[in-house]
């Protein structure tokens, strides 16, 4: 459960660390004026680029789950009553002459709770003359434009389902032409020439964008994505197709890039949120006030080291920021194969905030770059239930399963132990380890009932799912299938829960692309099970993919929160 | 129907420590007492006033209706400054909403469309914009319309809008004139009326503005 509420909660990295202006922003000689993607890895607010307001109990910040193209969008969540509303809010050079293209995405989690999206110019967001120039918002369930100053319904919303709008705005004329497309719908949903801009006036200037909650009474709780937003004065910008090249980010996207990216030797896990590192909204909260956000970021991005920490008023905040600098020399050093240099700094993060989960899980994969199994296994068992259900666990598992020894031998030392499965498996304990969570407590247990082997059992435990995962990795999926198979098997016939192994037949199905199998072995492995945020991702994953987007949306819904029905 | 025993005994602890927590809920809310509040409304803490809640308001009404002139104005600027609704707030200052005593006119044309979106508000203040004898108080009425009615639904501004509309029909310039500005704050825009242009133009320019409303009011 606390696994789950954590990936529900902040999931992924602050907004700042990684919004990305590809910023050829203000001036370049490319004619894309701004272009947020919200993937990359820069830092670049500022008055020429963007700024973030969540003064209050709103924020803005990435969203791994939920994106349309990439690895992240921006996640913009408004809270009714608390005084003030967050903002996304850019800039770009002023333009008061010719055509200006926008182009951006947008879906919400609440469409009956009132958002506002909007071109402005230099008298701010008021509807007048060089203030908004383009407004849309929603209402009563609907996306309305504000042209010549009254509100237009144009489509009624759905929740989780992205719209990509495309706009071709004339400064001159002070109209705009709209193209709306709605995800799964090839053609436009709205297409609309020669619209007034919102004060009707034209000749506006514009020279900022803004994405809000609700502007008036403070009523509003709507939470919404927006993704790849382009400003520019290339008419290309609006024939940009729907790009979705996954409406969101599969499990087995992770595995891949995982893959791409893995070598011999395992790298260090990528951080993806701040709750990796023990900071959640009242550390975020403290840093601010104390003035050491930017520092944060900068630790994060590697622009800081830990020697540039200063000494703050608060122990824990000192402490906070000095983990994320080690963490970051860290990194830097198993990537440059300094794997002992690594492992001093995960240790010593993990010493400082042992809140912080990606501290522990990268000073195992130094000590798997080291050789040091005695102990992976053992540090592993500690940290697992905080991983299980982590989308990165998986392919971490892999290739520490890879990295015991050359890929074959490694198949070959895993083979054996991995199919033997005990024929007396009476004590709970082992049960438990075979069939669930490994948790403290567990661990504890084992160790006092099997003082002198209890590590084996661990090993024991682990080395089946490395087995299966490596097979995986040789793209061996039907292999992988067939043993994880008869792991069920086995398991049934000793009396042993075997969600997990029908589980793992759905991954290998998901992996052959066989998505009707896949669908029926994460069924048989929910049964009992129901609340297993893992699988529900991935019968989510799996409905996306056989087109069923209402499904896709149920199970989505069962792990990131049910919509307000009418 | 019977329950085991061990239930009624829990049912009996449960409902014990329910009363409890109620008497220490009740013992524990903030009370917003008439000295506390009227001693806030003359220090103008509004922040201290937000952070007791929306209960402040019908005890600022209770205050308002007995206080004399110079404590109602400053009651009115603090109605004005919490900006939240009120049925009670908007009755008590409608009262004033024809008074002579200058400031505390302005206060109240002011204050009543951010205490409440009830019609009564946007019609009492288009009178006042359009027939109250003194100029600054038609002034300050159009100021209210055009800035301060903070709570009307998109709905609820067909009258204002309405209203605005025919004003720039009125034999008043100074009328026209601060009718069209409160239209061009609420809209952006003003359509080319001229309030001191010739009669015939600016008819051409209230069937636009008409025509306009039409087009808003088919859009709802």
């Amino acid at each position: 459960m606390e696994a789950m509420a954590r990936r529900i909660q902040i999931e992924l990295i602050a907004f700042f660390c990684c919004l990305v202006t590809t910023a050829s922003a203000q001036g370049g000689s490319s004619n894309i004026l701004v272009s947020y993607s919200f993937d990359d890895a820069q830092l670049a607010t500022g008055p020429d680029t963007f700024a973030v307001f969540a003064k209050s109990r709103g924020t803005v910040r990435l969203s791994g789950t939920n994106k349309l193209s990439g690895y992240r969008s921006v996640e913009i969540r408004d809270v009714a009553g608390d005084g003030d509303f967050p903002e996304l809010q850019g800039y770009f050079a002023p333009r008061s002459k010719g055509k200006l293209f926008l182009h951006f995405a947008f879906m919400t989690a609440t469409p009956h709770e009132e958002f506002n999206i909007a071109l402005a110019g230099p008298q701010w967001f008021n509807l007048r003359k060089d203030g908004i120039g383009f407004w849309l918002k929603s209402r009563e369930g609907h996306l309305c434009q504000i042209s010549d100053s009254m509100p237009k319904k144009l489509f009624l919303l759905e929740p989780f389902v992205w719209y990509v709008l495309n706009v071709t705005y004339d400064i001159d004329h002070g109209t705009y032409d709209l193209l709306a497309h709605r995800e799964g719908i090839e053609k436009p949903i709205v297409s609309l020439e020669r619209q007034a801009n919102g004060p009707n006036q034209p000749g506006s200037v514009v020279d900022k964008f803004s994405f809000i909650g609700d502007t008036g009474e403070d009523k509003s709780n709507v939470t919404y994505y927006v993704d790849d937003v382009l400003v520019g004065i290339d008419e290309s910008i609006v024939h940009l197709p729907f790009v979705a090249p996954g409406r969101k980010k599969l499990f087995i996207d992770y595995w891949s890039e995982a893959q791409r990216d893995r070598h011999t030797q395992p790298g260090p896990i990528a951080a993806i949120g701040l709750a990796d590192f023990g900071i959640r909204q009242k550390e975020m909260d403290a840093l601010k006030a104390a003035g050491s956000w930017e520092l944060l970021l900068q630790l994060i991005n590697g622009q800081a080291v830990s020697s540039g920490v200063p000494r703050q008023a608060s122990a824990e905040l000192h402490q906070l920021l000095y983990a994320v600098a080690l963490w970051s020399e860290g990194v830097k050093a198993l990537r440059d194969r300094k794997a002992a240099d690594a492992l001093k700094s995960f240790d010593e993060a993990f010493a400082l905030v042992p809140s912080a989960k990606i501290y522990a899980m990268n000073a195992v994969l130094s000590l798997v770059a080291l050789q040091q199994w005695d102990v992976v296994d053992e540090r592993l068992s500690r940290i697992y239930a905080d991983w299980q259900d982590d989308v990165r666990f998986v392919p971490a598992m892999a290739a520490i399963g890879l990295a015991r020894d050359r890929l074959d031998e490694a198949e070959q030392w895993l083979q054996g132990p991995a199919e033997q499965v005990p024929d007396e498996l009476g004590q709970s304990l082992v049960r438990q380890l075979r069939s669930g969570p490994i948790t403290p407590g567990l661990l504890q247990e084992l160790k006092l009932r099997f003082p002198d082997n209890w590590d084996d059992y661990i090993k024991d435990a682990f080395v089946a799912e490395q087995y299966f995962l490596v097979l995986l990795w040789k793209n061996q999926a039907a292999a992988a299938e067939r043993f994880a198979q008869r792991m069920a098997d086995r398991y049934e016939a000793l009396g042993i829960p075997n969600s997990r192994w029908y589980e793992r037949m759905g991954d290998a199905a998901f992996f052959s692309g066989n998505f009707t199998m896949a669908l029926q072995q994460y069924e048989k492995g929910l049964k009992g099970n129901e609340q297993n945020p893992g699988i529900l991702v991935k019968l989510s994953d799996v409905y996306f993919r056989l087109g069923d987007l209402e499904k896709e949306r149920v199970y989505r819904e069962k792990i990131y929160g049910a919509i307000e029905s009418e | 129907m019977w329950f085991p025993f061990w239930i009624s005994r829990s049912c009996i602890a449960f409902l014990a420590l329910l009363t409890w927590s109620l008497v220490l809920k009740l013992d524990a809310s903030p009370a917003v007492d008439l000295n506390t509040v009227q001693t806030m409304v003359a220090a103008g803490k509004i922040a201290e006033l937000k952070v007791l809640g929306r209960d402040v308001l019908p005890v600022m009404a209770r205050l308002y209706e007995t206080a004399a002139l110079a404590e109602r104005t400053r009651i009115a600027q603090t109605f004005y400054a919490l900006g939240w609704k009120s049925a009670d707030a908007k009755r008590v200052l409608i009262k004033d909403v024809h008074t002579p005593n200058q400031q505390l006119r302005l206060e109240v044309q002011w204050a009543l469309g951010r205490v409440s979106n009830d019609d009564e508000v946007v019609t009492v203040l288009l009178n006042n914009m359009q027939n109250d004898a003194n100029p600054l108080f038609r002034d300050k009425a159009a100021c209210a319309l055009a800035s301060d009615q903070i709570h009307l639904t998109e709905q609820q501004k067909v009258r204002l809008f309405a209203g605005l509309i025919q004003a720039l029909g009125d034999s008043k310039p100074d009328v026209r004139r601060i009718a069209m500005l409160a239209l061009q704050i609420q809209t952006g825009q003003t359509k080319g009326f001229n309030p001191d242009g010739p009669v015939a133009e600016r008819d051409a320019k209230i069937r636009e503005w008409k025509q306009w409303l039409e087009e808003y009011k088919s859009n709802l």
